[in-house]
């Protein structure tokens, strides 16, 4: 009984997420933008569908890795459809330029040995 | 050589693994000038881990932006990577109303950008490949009989680099080199596709203006390209200048009649003119049309409005759509 109740609640509130989305989707969907069209023409369909799924992923890591909640939407809202699936994909592992680095033991002796010998800078001051 | 000296040298080869890059004065284009200083961009000196935000301060300042490294760090900064991803330094400078113009990997383009007034932002890998050291600097300038490029870089205003280690750490780098464009600029190397793609990228920010000015460009520049009329098109949508819209969008299609795109939005303006036999058109057309597949989905939504609207009088008239 009582968790008959709560299956229906749950089925009543799935209900309503579900049809306010369909409501969404159509009006958002009518003009097909600029960068879709050019997805569309680079034969990417794709992009287009994949970026509200990225948008949802990028979301989570920017604040995962320690961006303000605040400042997230607007960095999302500066990004094309294209370019939010590229971050979805890469935030881990794209450079992201900053000086920092990461070393230890034996590679920090071999890294000062290039210094010295003028392959890298890559304990200068820049 | 000891034979240690030597397994040094044979691993710095292998480590860095790129091929020694020609001295600057051999790789300048024949019309580009010996030397070249933008001595007038600013200069942000950064903190910690910011390079980015300095960089592209630089940029934005020098393209007439009001704009301080520290207003970017929440705009551009990844605290857990220690540093900003390239994409949000594109992100952010469309935030700033101003077009982020990302060059092909040929130093040649850097030069055309110098020589155009505009400092190049790169990323630098002043590692190894195997053990990265990321940072963005901006190029101002180089002299080629000395050989040396011209930077902005980390808290040093004026620094002189190497050529050849400037070419290596910028190839290591991944190449990437972008410039900042005001509205309505074009750089002399622009090819119209990856000009409009960069536009489209300001109408997906929200850019509407910035947008709107870079289509206009591109339509003076290249008048036969239906992309540039698609958005213009939608940009005069945005506005609710639905005659604009009107007339762009006819002329995209009359350039390309495969235009699906095209054709789906003047469906949609149509639609809510009130004209539902001349959209239902448009929209099977669009249906039928060679990127029609890709816009499947936007065409199908149009289509189940007009399906859902009634019959009203066109206010558009008497006017004459595109077969």
């Amino acid at each position: 009984m009582h968790s008959d109740r709560f299956r229906r609640s749950c089925v009543a509130l799935l209900s309503v997420a579900l049809v306010s989305m369909g409501a969404q989707l159509p009006a958002a969907a009518s003009v097909v933008t600029t960068s879709e069209a050019v997805a569309a023409r680079q034969g990417d369909g794709r992009a287009v569908v994949d970026a509200a799924l990225a948008r949802a992923d990028v979301q989570a890591k920017l604040a995962e890795m320690g961006v303000d909640r605040a400042a997230i939407e607007g960095r999302l809202a500066a990004l094309s459809p294209e370019e939010m699936r590229t971050l979805a994909d890469q935030i881990e592992s794209a450079p992201a330029g900053g000086d920092f680095l990461a070393v230890v033991g034996v590679v920090f002796v071999v890294l000062i040995i290039l210094e010295l010998v003028g392959v890298i800078d890559i304990f200068k001051k820049t | 050589m000891t034979r240690s000296a030597a397994a040094v040298a044979a691993l710095a080869l292998a480590l860095t693994g790129c091929a020694a890059s020609p001295p600057l004065a051999d790789g300048l284009p024949a019309t580009a000038p010996g030397t070249i200083e933008l001595a007038q961009t600013p200069f942000f000196p950064q903190e910690q881990y910011q390079c980015g935000p300095a960089a592209l301060a630089t940029l934005l300042v020098a393209s007439g932006v009001t704009v301080e490294p520290a207003d970017l760090t929440p705009e551009a900064y990844l605290p857990a990577r220690k540093g900003s991803l390239s994409l949000e330094l594109i992100a952010a400078t469309r935030r700033h109303g101003r077009m982020p113009w990302v060059l092909s990997t040929t130093a040649d383009e850097m030069v055309s950008e110098l020589e155009s007034g505009r400092p190049v932002l790169i990323l630098q890998n002043l590692g190894l490949p195997q053990i990265p050291r990321w940072h963005y600097a901006v190029f101002v300038g180089y002299d080629a009989g000395r050989n040396v490029a011209i930077l902005r870089s980390g808290d040093r205003e004026r620094l002189e680099m190497k050529w050849q280690r400037f070419a290596g750490a910028w190839h290591r780098g991944g190449r990437f080199a972008m410039t900042v464009l005001r509205p309505g600029e074009i750089p002399p190397t622009a090819e119209p596709a990856r000009f409009i793609e960069a536009a489209a990228g300001l109408e997906a920010a929200g850019q509407r203006r910035a947008a709107a000015a870079a289509y206009d460009a591109a339509i003076a520049r290249w008048p036969e390209q239906p992309l540039a009329w698609l958005g213009r098109g939608n940009s005069a949508y945005a506005e609710g200048d639905r005659e604009g819209a009107a007339d762009a969008w006819s002329r995209a299609i009359l350039l390309d009649p495969g235009d699906a795109a095209a054709r789906n939005n003047l469906a949609e303006l149509l639609l809510e003119a009130g004209c539902l036999d001349e959209s239902r058109r448009q929209l099977e057309r669009a249906a039928a049309a060679p990127g029609g597949d890709a816009l499947a989905a936007a065409i199908a939504d149009t289509r189940a409005k007009v399906d859902a609207a009634t019959a009203t009088a066109c206010r558009f008239g008497e006017r004459i759509w595109p077969d």
